[in-house]
C-alpha cells in the first residue's frame, strides 16, 4: 500500500505572525485566489511545490516552517 | 443571498463562454446548427486552458476543474454505456432502430448529466459541501423561478402557480445556513416529490418519456445533490 502524506499547514500562524497579513493580501502577492489560501490554511488543499515556495518567499519563511508531514 | 458564482466562474473568459452558451441555445430556435456556438462556449475555454493559451485559473481552481472533468467523464461514460446497452437490447427485441427524437433526447440527457456532474463536483471541491448546497439551491431556484414566471406568458395567475415549482429549492436555501439538516431533509423530500409530480419514473420504462430526462437531471439533480451535501457534511 502506498503511504499517505498528510500535510499539516502552519500557514495561518505564519501569516498572522508576519504583521497580520490578510488572506487576500497573501493571495494577491502569491498570485492565487483567497479561496486557495483559505483551503490551504484549513488543510483541505496541499499546494504544489512551486506555490509552497512562493508562499514561503512572501512570508519570509522556509517551506518546512509552513508545512510539515502529519507524523513529524 | 450569497454570491452564487465563485470568482473563477466570473472571469472574463467564463463570462464570454456563458454568453456563447446562452446565445447558442437561444439561436438554436432559428437553426439547430447554432448549438455549435453553445458547444464552443461550454468546452472552448477548457480546450484553450489545456493548450496553455488561456491562464485564468490558479492551481486549486485548475485541480477542481480537472477532477470535476474526470467525474463528468465517469458519469457520462457509465450513462452512455447503460443507454447503449438498453437501446441495443430494445433494437434486437423489436427489430427496429431508435427514432430520431429519442436519439436527440439521449444526447441531451448525457450532456445534461455530464454538465451537472462537472458543476457540482467543481463547486464541492472549491467551496465544500454546505456552501455549495446553499448556492446550488439559490441558483437553480432562481433559474426555475424565472423560467416558470416567463412560462405564464403574462397571465399572473398562471405565473404564480408555476412559480410554486421554485419553492422546493428556495425554501431549503433559506433554511440552509441556520438549519442545515432540516434543509437537507426538505431538499431530499422535494427531490422525491418532484420526481413523482413530474412522473419521472416513466423515463426508465417509457421511451417517449425520454425527453423528460433532462428535467430529471436539472430539477431533481440539484435537490438531491444539495440534500445529500447538507446531510452528509460535517460542521464547518
Amino acid at each position: 500500500m502506498k503511504p499517505r502524506h498528510d500535510i499539516v499547514s502552519h500557514l495561518k500562524a505564519r501569516r498572522l505572525a508576519a504583521g497580520g497579513m490578510t488572506q487576500q493580501e497573501l493571495a494577491d502577492r502569491a498570485g492565487v485566489t483567497r479561496q486557495t489560501i483559505l483551503s490551504i490554511e484549513k488543510g483541505k488543499y496541499s499546494p504544489s511545490v512551486g506555490l509552497a515556495l512562493r508562499l514561503a518567499q512572501v512570508l519570509g519563511a522556509t517551506v518546512e516552517e509552513l508545512f510539515a508531514l502529519e507524523d513529524e | 443571498m450569497p454570491a452564487i458564482l465563485p470568482r473563477f466562474l466570473r472571469s472574463p473568459a467564463t463570462l464570454i463562454a456563458s454568453g456563447l452558451v446562452l446565445g447558442g441555445f437561444l439561436l438554436a430556435g432559428l437553426d439547430w446548427r447554432f448549438l455549435l456556438l453553445a458547444a464552443a462556449g461550454a468546452f472552448g475555454p477548457g480546450v484553450l486552458r489545456e493548450l496553455g493559451w488561456l491562464r485564468d485559473k490558479d492551481e486549486l481552481e485548475l485541480q477542481a476543474a480537472r477532477r470535476a472533468g474526470y467525474h463528468a467523464f465517469l458519469v457520462g461514460g457509465l450513462l452512455t454505456f447503460t443507454l447503449a446497452a438498453f437501446l441495443r437490447a430494445g433494437e434486437g427485441a423489436a427489430g427496429t432502430t431508435a427514432p430520431r427524437e429519442h436519439l436527440s433526447s439521449l444526447a441531451d440527457t448525457v450532456l445534461a448529466a455530464m454538465w451537472f456532474t462537472w458543476l457540482v463536483s467543481s463547486l464541492l471541491a472549491y467551496w465544500g459541501p454546505r456552501p455549495t448546497a446553499r448556492r446550488l439551491l439559490w441558483a437553480f431556484g432562481a433559474v426555475w423561478l424565472a423560467f416558470n414566471l416567463l412560462a405564464g406568458e403574462g397571465d399572473w395567475r398562471v405565473s404564480a402557480m408555476q412559480a410554486l415549482l421554485a419553492l422546493p429549492f428556495l425554501l431549503p436555501a433559506a433554511l440552509a445556513s441556520r438549519l442545515p439538516r432540516a434543509a437537507g431533509v426538505l431538499a431530499l423530500a422535494g427531490a422525491v416529490g418532484c420526481f413523482l409530480f413530474f412522473g419521472l419514473q416513466d423515463v426508465f420504462t417509457e421511451p417517449r418519456a425520454l425527453n423528460r430526462s433532462v428535467v430529471l437531471v436539472l430539477f431533481v439533480g440539484p435537490l438531491l445533490a444539495a440534500g445529500l451535501a447538507l446531510l452528509g457534511a460535517h460542521e464547518e
